[in-house]
């Protein structure tokens, strides 16, 4: 009777569904948006999904909740739900839209029709499609506008520029406003067009204006170079040539190894004779087998796997410590390293991998954890609603927890250890709408990944889906965060945020890397050969005119400021002083301290070591602070280094070395090259004569130490 | 309507208009849009109600609000107003100032009263209350703007009870049946609650309660009063008799949905969206104490017949059931006034009801069915099917042996309490086919 009532009102024009029409209106306006009744609250006893991303919930919130108080189904127009938005009666979030606009009278005639939901086939939006696909600028300041047009499942496509949400994703390049999308500078970026869940990610080109570009063929070392120089010929950028043998030497020392150059590893260098090419490959060689490679990259991955006593205790740390330097010393291929993590099983001390599971202990942030790092997704969003700009839903958040589910920790039979054990009843995860078990599902198909069923250890089949050469994000991430190690940004940015609306700003310089990679079985070390022994890395940081705003091209190398414990081994080395942590063996470096506890709220901390708490690559923070600044200038940490009664001044002095030797001898210790001619001058004048030598020297040492040539890595 | 009415008075109001500034046409719309948000009833930003002339007249914390608009809308008094949003436009505090300065002025029209002609339906209303008469022969149904009253098997209208409020949300008979008592309102607009003589059909008294409809009346046992809970978050008891506000009661942080009196009428127990089931002493108004452990927001509550137990429920799906009496010395947080909790439910719950004889509780919501349960064991009994969404409104006949229901479809379907099964279904209202467009 209802349905013959209903299909009689059915009017000739096309029906207005929920789905269709009136969700968009709710997006548009803001009523569905974070601040509003968007928020995980809601607002005032209102409640809506995110951003609209569940349409059913936000139809039975707007006709059925509070016994239906928002409809009024027998005089539509008094609806509440009509009221408040056009400010007809008070609404705290003011007037979204009045009574005479065309969003009102879409409402209304759904309200008056019967309102319905709407076909999930039919009224869903399947594509969108933004015309232009790309936009090119031929400089800044022009504008072009953006065409939307969302297509529905029933074949049907709708205008929907009005309501589509455009944003660009570098707003110094181009800006969105209501008349169109302006260029601001030189460069590229990324639109995102969204409407209904769908989106689409727009590339942006805003070229050099100027005239006279002329390409000037630089030697390239490998294939890495011929992908960056084919894409800096494209948008008219003219790449820096290869930085000095100093510089290179203190650039790859420090990356590889974390620390400076010596004085006779640079006069050893300078004096090798040979091709340049072959004598930095000689030393890239040599640099991957000494021990600091490995503590330097011992703190990368203790970072990334959080190892703090925090979570697992004094004695497991160090044991988490040792089971990640062996990795790295072995050089473990990749895919290995974290199929023995994911899977691992047993007692803590006797089995470190399994301390992986004991810092995220619960199913949702292990998995969080797993695909932040290993896959570069960020699942975090998807908890409590589908990801807003991403694919992702919430029925894969718990999906992909559901792999975690059965990660059982008991205490071990020694004090302090915990063992980690296949838990056999009630630990499925639950889906919070429905509070059903999950069951575990891949985030995305993958060719070759193990048939998923309900028997076994689901870690395993994870494992060998998450480790496959086909799968989409797990080579590619890691090989994006390694390149982001030498230039200071991925090529995806950030690094631990791959998304479709974060698009790689050279797509076929990752996949080539990523092939590499796996080619070669997933071998850490030759990715990172393959990258120091680039043209690109081993760029002078000195621009020209045509690369000097290029922030993404990797057409020249950028300073990065040395890391917390590259800038302590650093001043240490560099003033002779000797480290002094407590709780460790005497003399070791703070690239080798086993977690965060050791130095904590020190000099360390105050450069952005991160305290492990998160997995985030974000948590180790490379600014520079008023704090920092002053540290360095009137710090007591630097002050003792430098008067260090053994340290290297004192030693000089004592030696009765010579002004010229000192000055060579400070200039290598701290820039890792010898001072030109007027450096010599300046500073030979200033250490001349007898009273106060000492003194002058250390200012000197002091200078140096506070210049931006030693605080950064360039 | 009015304005159809009126054209030579509209005429009127408009050639004023152009020479003055008024209230309705040129600062209401000002205020409507830029200062409603916060300085209206239900938030009262410094206690300033902007939404009537009544409320600028009288002011806040600083005094009657007229003298003062210029001031904070230009920023000579701190904070500027519209708090954190751009000074409104040059024309339209030249406007506020043009029309203080004629006197500030009160042209507001009449309310409108709607005409008492019978409600026209172009589509099914709702249902948010049923009730049937003491003596069975009636069911009364909650309409729009209306109150109607069927024939209890269905076949037919027998009196229309046409009234202010938009919506009813409970409809209660007095034990002699001679007094039908309807409350509710419209969202965000104003709360009513209506007094009838149901013999003669007429409207005894109307009583405007709070700002917003009001929700789950009840009866005091003997009738003589009847408790409402309000969105500001208070309860009230309103004198049937007088239509006197007797007490207004503030003890909830959020809505308050539903009540019920306590066998003796001396005790109250009222739930809210503040989650807590509160127990209130009726005779002054003190807080007594919490009758339930903080779980979900709580939408109804319903008394066996002859004993001190109420069940509540809410968003939490879980009917509680509990005494309103505490055997043992209380302690916070415990849960020993706890009978026994039904089995969840597959949508929040908005309505419960107890039958007379005290054999059954009635449990509905945003499911699609209503599931009867046996109060003494916690078993289901029944579950009645036929509706087509969620379940607003149920209620026993006096004999215990029917159930009526009604819901978002907008039909009352009538069923046997104890088989569950459906022995009629009706529409409320008479439905008028569309004129053509």
């Amino acid at each position: 009777m209802m349905l013959t009532f209903l299909l009689a009102l059915a009017p000739l024009t096309a029906q207005e569904t929920f789905l269709k029409d009136v969700m968009p209106i709710l997006n548009k306006a803001g009523c569905t948006s974070g601040p509003c009744h968007g928020a995980a609250k809601g607002k005032n006893g209102f409640k809506l999904s995110l951003r609209g991303y569940d349409p059913e919930f936000d139809y039975e919130a707007l006709l059925y909740d509070i016994s239906g108080r928002r409809f009024n189904r027998a005089d539509p127009a008094r609806s509440l739900m009509l009221a408040k938005p056009t400010m007809q009666v008070p609404h705290g979030g003011a007037m979204r839209f009045d009574a005479t606009s065309p969003y009102y009278k879409t409402i209304l005639n759904w309200l008056s029709s019967g309102a319905p939901f709407g076909s999930p086939e039919k009224d869903k939006v399947v594509r969108l499609e933004v015309k232009p696909a790309e936009l090119a600028y031929n400089g800044p300041g022009s504008s072009q506008t953006v065409t939307t047009v969302a297509h529905y499942g029933d074949g049907s496509t709708r205008d929907v520029t009005r309501e589509a949400n455009i944003s660009s994703n570098d707003l110094d390049v181009a800006e969105v406003s209501e008349t169109g999308v302006k260029a601001l500078r030189t460069g590229e970026a990324a639109l995102l067009v969204r409407y209904e869940g769908k989106f689409v990610t727009v590339p942006l080109t805003v070229l050099n204006p100027k005239a006279g570009f002329a390409w000037n063929a630089l030697p390239q070392h490998n294939y890495i170079d011929r992908l960056i120089d084919a894409k800096l010929q494209r948008v008219k950028i003219l790449p820096s040539p290869p930085a000095t043998d100093e510089e290179f030497l203190r650039r790859v020392s420090l990356d590889l190894t974390g620390l400076s150059p010596t004085a006779k590893e640079i006069r050893d260098f300078l004096a090798e004779p040979g091709d340049a090419r072959a004598k930095r490959s000689r030393l890239i060689d040599r640099l991957m087998q000494r021990p600091s490679y490995v503590d330097r990259w011992a703190v990368k991955w203790g970072d990334l796997l959080q190892n703090s006593r925090k979570y697992i205790g004094d004695k497991s740390t160090w044991g988490f410590r040792e089971w990640i330097r062996d990795s790295i010393a072995m050089n473990k291929p990749y895919d290995q390293m974290v199929r023995e993590l994911i899977t691992s099983r047993g007692s803590a001390y006797e089995n470190p991998a399994a301390n992986y599971f004991r810092v995220t202990r619960d199913p949702k942030p292990s998995m969080e954890k797993t695909s932040q790092v290993f896959l570069g997704v960020r699942m975090v969003c998807a908890q409590c609603h589908d990801h807003p700009f991403e694919q992702w839903t919430q029925n894969q958040y718990y999906e992909m927890a559901a792999f975690f589910a059965a990660v059982g920790l008991k205490p071990g039979y020694e004090t302090g250890d915990e063992v980690l054990y296949q838990r056999r009843d009630d630990y499925e995860i639950k889906h919070p709408k429905t509070g059903r078990p999950v069951a575990p599902k891949y985030l995305v198909a993958s060719v070759g990944a193990p048939a998923l069923s309900t028997e076994g250890d689901r870690r395993e089949k994870l494992a060998a889906w998450m480790t496959s050469k086909t799968n989409p994000f797990f080579a590619k991430a890691i090989v994006n965060r390694v390149w982001s190690y030498f230039f200071g940004k991925g090529i995806i940015d950030p690094v631990d945020d791959i998304r479709a609306s974060n698009p790689p700003s050279n797509e076929a310089l990752l996949a080539a890397l990523t092939k590499d990679f796996t080619d070669h079985g997933f071998d850490l070390k030759h990715l990172m050969r393959t990258i120091v022994n680039s043209r690109a890395y081993q760029a002078s940081i000195a621009t020209n005119e045509w690369n000097a705003g290029d922030r993404i091209n990797f057409s020249h190398q950028s300073p990065r400021r040395l890391s917390a414990e590259q800038l302590m081994d650093s001043v240490e080395a560099a003033t002779g002083s000797r480290p002094k942590f407590t709780e460790v063996p005497e003399d070791t470096l703070a690239q080798q301290l086993p977690d965060p506890h050791v130095g904590k709220e020190g000099f360390l901390d105050l450069f952005g070591r991160p305290q492990r708490e998160s997995a985030c690559e974000c948590e180790r923070r490379a600014d520079l602070s008023l704090p920092q600044a002053l540290n360095l200038v009137n710090g007591s940490d630097i002050a003792q280094a430098i008067a260090d009664p053994k340290g290297r001044i004192a030693k000089l002095i004592t030696e009765g070395a010579s002004d010229r030797r000192m000055v060579e001898e400070m200039y290598l210790a701290t820039l890792s090259r010898l001072p030109d001619a007027k450096e010599y001058d300046q500073a030979v004048t200033y250490l001349k004569g007898v009273e106060g030598r000492a003194g002058r020297a250390q200012d000197l040492m002091w200078a140096l130490l506070n210049s931006k040539a030693f605080l950064f890595n360039r | 309507m009015i304005v159809c009415q009126y054209p030579g008075m509209l005429t009127s109001f408009l050639i004023f208009a152009a020479f003055a500034q008024t209230y309705t046409a040129d600062v209401l719309p000002v205020l409507r849009k830029q200062c409603q948000g916060c300085h209206q009833p239900s938030v009262k930003q410094g206690n300033l109600d902007l939404t009537t002339f009544a409320g600028l007249a009288k002011g806040g914390n600083r005094g009657p609000a007229i003298p003062l608009l210029i001031d904070y809308v230009t920023g000579k008094r701190q904070p500027r107003m519209p708090l954190g949003a751009e000074p409104l436009p040059e024309e339209q505090i030249a406007a506020l100032r043009r029309w203080i300065e004629a006197g500030g002025k009160d042209d507001s029209p009449a309310e409108a009263v709607p005409s008492s002609a019978p409600q026209l339906y172009r589509q099914l209303p709702l249902i948010n209350a049923l009730a049937y008469s003491p003596d069975g022969s009636l069911i009364a149904v909650s309409g729009y703007r209306e109150v109607l009253l069927h024939k209890a098997d269905g076949s037919g209208i027998a009196g229309r009870l046409a009234g202010q409020a938009d919506r009813i949300q409970s409809i209660l008979f007095t034990s002699d049946g001679k007094t039908l008592i309807a409350a509710g309102g419209a969202p965000a607009r104003s709360g009513e609650v209506q007094v009838w003589d149901v013999a003669s059909r007429k409207l005894l008294r109307a009583v405007e309660v709070s700002n917003d409809t009001v929700f789950g009346a009840s009866l005091s046992p003997d009738g003589a009063k009847v408790a409402v809970g309000c969105a500001d978050n208070s309860l009230r008891v309103i004198d049937v008799a007088t239509g006197k506000e007797e007490r207004k009661i503030p003890h909830h942080e959020n809505w308050v949905m539903a009540t019920v009196f306590g066998v003796n009428g001396k005790r109250l127990v009222s739930v809210s969206r503040d989650r807590a089931a509160k127990l209130t002493d009726s005779t002054n108004g003190q807080f007594i104490e919490n009758v339930n452990l903080l779980r979900g927001e709580l939408s109804a509550v319903a008394r066996h017949p002859i004993r001190d137990f109420v069940v509540v429920g809410g968003e939490e799906r879980v009917p509680y059931y509990y005494m309103m009496d505490r055997p043992r010395v209380m302690k916070i947080a415990d849960d020993t006034t706890l009978i026994r909790k039904l089995e969840m439910q597959n949508g929040v719950i908005l309505a419960l009801a107890f039958s007379p004889d005290g054999k059954r509780i009635a449990v509905a919501g945003a499911a699609d069915e209503v599931r009867l349960y046996d109060p003494e064991t916690g078993d289901r009994t029944a579950a009645l099917r036929g509706h087509k969404a969620g379940i607003y409104a149920v209620t026993f006949s006096p004999d215990s042996r029917q159930i009526a229901t009604g819901g978002f479809d907008g039909s009352v379907r009538i069923y046997d309490a104890v088989s569950g099964a459906l022995k009629t279904e009706f529409l409320p209202v008479p439905l008028e086919r569309r004129a053509s467009r």
